[in-house]
């Protein structure tokens, strides 16, 4: 711990640590533009200049460039200093446009705060300005090259830290300019960083651009709903509408950045289509009138059928506050016990991975960095979960072994392992690699009774296929190498069984090599806590209507018809429902189909509210605005009518969790215990994980709270040998309906800019395979699904599994045509149109 | 004429041959070398000789390499890129004496135990990179190059690289991401004998200070240092001469000659030109006025002098040349060259070249030359050697010719403008 005096002032800090940083422990900002604390030391702009008075170095030096050492004394302000940092803040702004009233940046821009701090006010240079042309980044980012520094956070995130080639420097000297080899739109999943990053308005977010200054906006802490991530955001409203999104730092998940599918989004909550007025049938009512009418309704149900006829259904985009609410309303009303998943296979899994996380086995992003190994099984990152993919590459820039085992074929901005494999044959991979990795272990004893029990259990029967085989042997003895491994899996794609058996793979590898991690990926930014809520028994409530038992449906910002595989099925369902209650803030095909419809607002309005991520970390997110419907201006610059009312227009909609406490109230009109409304004492008594929040102080700690049991708590093994699958059938090909970065994301879909993004909707199949339907890339084909036909264009990969054919559930296709998993087609069934 | 070393049987016309080479008793060394020294040895007589990087900082050869790595493989990387103003001598000596140059390669890169050399060239070195290539394969052919060199367990080959130009390749570590195909920027983070090419050891070497390897080996480090003139240097030197001389030219001499002696050997002045200031090594040097006349070329008297022998390469400047003029050229290549990493140097140095053009145009303001000087001395804190080298001549402006950027501020036009 090397102890240093900057600015009179003494600390020891860690050694390795810089000046800069040290300064800053110290409350002292060194002025900076290069430095950043995720990309590192660079030296590039040399504005963090200060002067060595004692100690190893001396004379004026970077400080983000040295390393704190005993003995050092630092002068931040020293006049020789000072005077260079203001000479390097004078060269800077040498080229710079000084067009701050027109750019984007001004308000909320390093490079006017330092220059006024660096005590730079008077031109001197008399010369001409250096210009350059702009180019199109594509709908993201906007590009103003006259405003650059040339301070490198741009490249070096976009090429180091992310891992993308097609954007970077070009030219030298002072021509040097920060853009693509020609104009077009960012490769990158993950460039709107680089906006954030960017410390004056050289790269501006494109869609919110004019939008307003800093400081006109509503701005809060929010978080990301668009996967089960749950990364920190900062959120921007203005005129009733969200604007824009920025990275918010939490060191144990998102660290600084973001992807843009949660940067760009938030604007379903803007979507010109939302409903924001309750509804009666055709009739637009107020809220209360539709309430009233819910609650009569229901109550009509109830009393006929008993009440058990009504169900609610909610989905894993909800806050908890929204699914305890239902569940609360469920149980004080003796309703059929509500469902939170699309289908019961998937609630099963969700339930299987989140029965097996423990403290000491869950990793979150920021461990799974420090990991030295990692298996990727059954998931894609860049398209589930794009952060993911992000956190992979600074392991392997760590000097980490990324291995993907997985039927698609997966991209990751980084050398990786591949073993494209049916997802069938996950299981088997794993156990093979454990059962490789471990052989020594074993065979000396050092597994526990219960873990050695397990390895017993594990199959070294190879697929026929040598090269995987090969492959796995080489990965096997690399997993047997490393120190702290780390497993990832999706819910997704996967066997029921493949969760589960990672988390034993987890434990055994935890057995015998002392640290090792389990990293799920959820289908919902709320999957975990709907999961927790659950009802032990996963039920289809489709077919409960079909049976008659359910005669009222109250649905919860949930859209079957996007997420139910089989949406004929769905459709005659709902056609024999007596009530459909809705409550929702998006345009959607259910919302559409609604007797009864209520407003809600999103999780960028009016309360508080909380969510739980794929790792059990329960985070808050605060209201940024009272919504309603945008402010727009009309007129051609005349005075809008300056009439005044006493609400807000569209501002009705209400939280999901009010609305339900209200419908409450309304069934039981002056019964019940006010005591009983209290939600979280009410959860406390539901779930053990909610009990223990109760204890936590009021404010919660940034980083959010793990919900997860203790280390131990969790169960052993749950060992069952590996059963060849009897699978595929003979020649079938295994459908696999996948999510793509853009495209498949249910709120995301919603947004404006990303829609201007999506990838086509394509079917994909491997080339050979193709070839021999007499199939190419780019023809227009029919695939004959169990419930109908789908059109679409096909494409190709020779890196991908041989027997699958895999689909985006995207928006703009009709995928909803499936009667369960696995599901099976014949390779005839795909045609040419 | 001084003892020839490394310009030997210079021939006017043509490069010396592989056969002239081997007749005057070349690679003789490397017989000699391979199987009887061990590669330490061959690092101890070089560092014992006192030979010093040609290429313009000095350090001490056989130190750089006692600092190898010891992973495997390793690479010697010859720089010819050669992009100092002034400077040709590189270019002089691979035409002259390729086989010295490859001998020398060969030899060094046995004493850095490196399996594979990379001959860095700058681009307009065409014809030069191509006969280089001509003499490779020459070489390969008698087996002193490729799989085990002369039946010796030694394998090394060599290919040569064309630069993409620009200067700042020629320092080490951007010549090496350039070499990997990255932007030739500086790095400062790295040791390149650790972790250079590919993240291996790597020697970066001037050619010249190479092809004095094999007359180390052959003739031993005493010899070598005897035929210095100045106290503790070691060797002959290539200089350049250039400018208002007779006879501009590449001339071997003694390091440490006296500079009045070297502008005797390239002639003397030209006829009517009168020693106004020279710039000793380069234009990253400083200029010095004629009071400097007998001060030895070599690393240590001119670092006596707070100047750098730098390349070798002297420009003569005579009483009818403006030195603001000439500083301008400069820092305008020097600007153009810069590689825009650091903001000193992407930005401060086309600052100061507009200050010296409002000067040179007589726009000049009083106020300018404070600028010029805080901004020169601010260039040492850039982040590599270019933006001080390139402050270089301007300092030397500013200490020793301030009265002739007076007199363009106080005339209001370039006094040698008015002259023609």
């Amino acid at each position: 711990m090397p102890t240093l005096i900057i600015d009179h002032q003494k600390i020891s800090v860690p050694e390795g640590t810089k000046v800069i940083e040290a300064a800053e422990k110290l409350g002292i900002m060194i002025p900076r533009f290069c430095y950043h604390p995720a990309l590192g030391s660079l030296g590039a702009c040399r504005m963090c200049a200060v002067k060595f008075l004692e100690g190893p170095v001396k004379g004026v030096e970077m400080s983000c460039m040295t390393d704190a050492a005993d003995g050092m004394v630092v002068s931040t302000t020293d006049p020789e200093a000072v005077e260079f940092r203001r000479y390097v803040i004078e060269w800077l702004m040498l080229n710079h446009p000084h067009d701050c009233p027109v750019c984007d940046e001004g308000g909320q821009c390093l490079l006017q705060d330092e220059t006024v701090s660096g005590g730079h006010g008077l031109r001197r240079y008399q010369g001409l300005k250096r210009t350059y042309e702009d180019q199109y980044l594509g709908e993201f980012v906007q590009h103003e090259m006259n405003r650059c520094i040339h301070c490198w956070r741009c490249r070096r995130f976009y090429q180091d830290f992310a891992g993308y080639l097609d954007y970077g420097a070009m030219q030298n000297g002072n021509r040097m300019y920060f853009g693509r080899f020609e104009p077009g739109p960012l490769e990158s999943p993950f460039a709107g960083n680089i906006i954030d990053l960017c410390p004056t308005g050289v790269l501006t977010d494109k869609p919110a651009r004019y939008q307003g200054r800093r400081w006109d906006f509503q701005r809060g802490p929010a978080l990301c709903l668009h996967c089960s991530l749950g990364c920190n955001l900062v959120g921007n409203a203005r005129y009733r509408q969200m604007i824009r999104m920025e990275g918010r730092f939490n060191d144990a998940v998102n660290g600084y950045f973001i992807c843009d599918r949660g940067r760009f989004g938030f604007a379903y909550a803007n979507h010109p289509d939302r409903p924001r007025k309750a509804r009666v049938g055709e009739k637009e009512v107020s809220l209360a009138e539709a309430l009233q009418t819910a609650a009569q309704r229901l109550a009509q149900i109830s009393d006929q059928y008993g009440s058990g006829a009504v169900a609610g259904w909610g989905s894993p985009r909800s806050s908890l506050e929204t699914l305890g609410a239902l569940q609360w309303l469920s149980r004080r009303q003796g309703w059929a016990e509500p469902r939170f998943f699309p289908h019961p296979s998937l609630e099963r899994q969700v339930k299987v991975a989140i029965s097996r996380l423990e403290t000491g086995i869950a990793v979150s992003l920021r461990d799974l960095e420090k990991s030295d190994f990692i298996l990727v099984a059954g998931a894609d990152p860049v398209n589930e979960a794009p952060m993911l993919a992000l956190a992979l590459r600074q392991a392997w820039r760590r000097g980490a072994t990324v291995a993907v085992i997985d039927p698609r074929p997966v991209f990751l901005p980084f050398e990786f392992e591949y073993l494209p494999v049916s997802p069938g044959v996950i299981d088997l991979c794993l156990d093979l690699l454990s059962k490789a990795a471990l052989s020594a272990d074993a065979a000396e004893g050092r597994l526990d009774p219960e873990a050695a029990g397990f390895y017993r259990l594990l199959t070294d029967e190879y697929p026929e296929n040598p090269v995987s085989q090969d492959r796995l042997a080489a990965l096997g003895r690399k997993l047997a190498e490393c120190r702290n491994p780390v497993i990832v899996c999706n819910t997704d794609i996967v066997r029921d069984t493949t969760p589960g058996r990672a988390a034993d793979h987890v434990r055994l590898l935890k057995a015998a090599k002392g640290r090792a991690g389990l990293f799920y990926l959820l289908p919902g930014p709320n999957a975990f806590g709907a999961a927790m809520l659950s009802a032990p028994e996963a039920v289809d409530l489709v077919e409960a209507i079909e049976n008659g038992s359910v005669k009222a449906l109250l649905i919860v910002e949930n859209d079957p018809f996007r997420s139910y595989p089989d949406r004929e099925r769905l459709t005659r369902a709902l056609d024999n429902l007596e009530l459909l209650v809705v409550l929702d803030y998006l345009p959607s095909a259910t919302v559409a189909r609604a007797q009864v419809f209520l407003p809600t607002a999103t999780v960028f309005e009016k309360e508080f509210s909380h969510y739980v991520n794929q790792e059990g970390r329960l985070q808050q997110t605060a209201p940024l605005h009272q919504s309603g419907t945008p402010i727009s201006q009309v007129g051609g610059g005349t005075h809008p009518p300056r009439t005044f009312l006493e609400f807000i227009p569209g501002g009705e909609p209400r939280p999901a969790a009010e609305i339900l406490t209200a419908l409450a109230d309304a069934l039981t009109e002056g019964e019940g215990d006010p005591a009983e409304g209290d939600l979280w004492g009410w959860l406390s008594r539901q779930h053990e994980a909610f009990h223990r929040l109760a204890a936590l102080p009021e404010v919660e700690p940034d980083a959010g709270v793990r919900l997860l049991p203790e280390e131990g708590a969790v169960g052993a093994f749950s060992p069952e040998p590996w059963t060849k699958p009897g699978e595929p059938p003979t020649g079938q090909l295994e459908l696999l309906l996948v999510d793509q970065t853009f495209g498949t994301e249910e709120l995301a879909g919603y947004s404006a800019y990303i829609q201007k993004v999506e990838e086509e909707p394509h079917l994909l199949l491997h080339a050979d395979l193709a070839a021999d339907l007499g199939l190419a890339a780019g023809d227009l084909v029919a695939l004959h699904l169990p419930g109908g036909e789908v059109t679409v264009r096909l494409k190709t990969a020779l890196r991908m599994a041989p027997l699958v054919a895999i689909l985006p559930r995207h928006r703009r296709l009709d995928w909803q045509k499936v009667y369960g998993w696995p599901t099976w087609i014949a390779p005839d069934r795909i045609k040419k149109l | 004429m001084a003892e020839q070393v490394l310009l030997l049987n210079r021939q006017t016309d043509r490069p010396l041959s592989f056969d002239e080479y081997r007749k005057s008793g070349g690679y003789e060394a490397l017989m000699a070398t391979l199987g009887s020294r061990t590669p330490a040895e061959v690092r101890q007589i070089v560092l014992d000789s006192g030979l010093r990087g040609r290429g313009g900082a000095g350090f001490p050869t056989g130190r750089k390499w006692s600092f190898i790595g010891k992973e495997h493989p390793r690479y010697l990387v010859p720089n010819t890129d050669e992009m100092e103003p002034g400077t040709f001598k590189d270019r002089v000596l691979v035409n002259v004496n390729p086989h010295l140059v490859l001998e020398g390669i060969i030899l060094s890169a046995y004493a850095i135990s490196a399996a594979k050399g990379i001959f860095f060239i700058r681009p307009s070195y065409e014809m030069d990179a191509e006969l280089i290539e001509r003499e490779l394969a020459v070489a390969r052919e008698a087996r002193l190059l490729g799989n085990n060199i002369l039946g010796s367990d030694f394998s090394f080959d060599l290919l040569v690289h064309r630069s993409a130009g620009r200067y700042i390749c020629g320092e080490a570590t951007a010549q090496v991401n350039a070499i990997m195909g990255r932007r030739p920027h500086p790095n400062k983070e790295v040791h390149m004998t650790d972790e250079g090419l590919w993240g291996k050891p790597t020697i970066v070497n001037n050619v010249e200070t190479l092809a004095c390897v094999p007359h180390i080996l052959q003739k031993g480090p005493e010899w070598f240092k005897a035929l210095a003139r100045s106290h503790g240097g070691a060797g002959t030197k290539l200089y350049c001469v250039s400018g208002r001389v007779t006879r501009p030219g590449c001339y071997e001499l003694p390091i440490g000659t006296p500079l009045c002696e070297i502008i005797a050997e390239a002639g003397g002045l030209s006829p009517g030109s009168e020693l106004k200031a020279f710039l000793p090594g380069g234009a990253s040097t400083s200029f010095m006025p004629k009071k400097f006349l007998e001060v030895e070329m070599d690393f240590e008297p001119l670092k006596a002098t707070g100047n750098r022998l730098g390349t070798g390469a002297i420009i003569v400047f005579d009483q009818n040349t403006c030195l603001v003029g000439a500083t301008l050229n400069l820092i305008n290549y020097f600007a153009r060259e810069s590689c825009g990493f650091c903001t000193p140097c992407r930005e401060g140095l086309p600052f100061i070249r507009d200050l010296l053009r409002r000067l040179e145009n007589g726009e000049g303001k009083e106020e300018f030359i404070p600028m010029l000087k805080q901004m020169a001395h601010h260039m040492s804190k850039a982040y590599c050697a270019f933006a001080p080298g390139a402050a270089s001549p301007l300092l030397g402006l500013l200490n020793h010719f301030e009265a002739e950027i007076q007199e363009h501020i106080s005339q209001r036009q370039c006094p040698f403008k008015s002259l023609e």
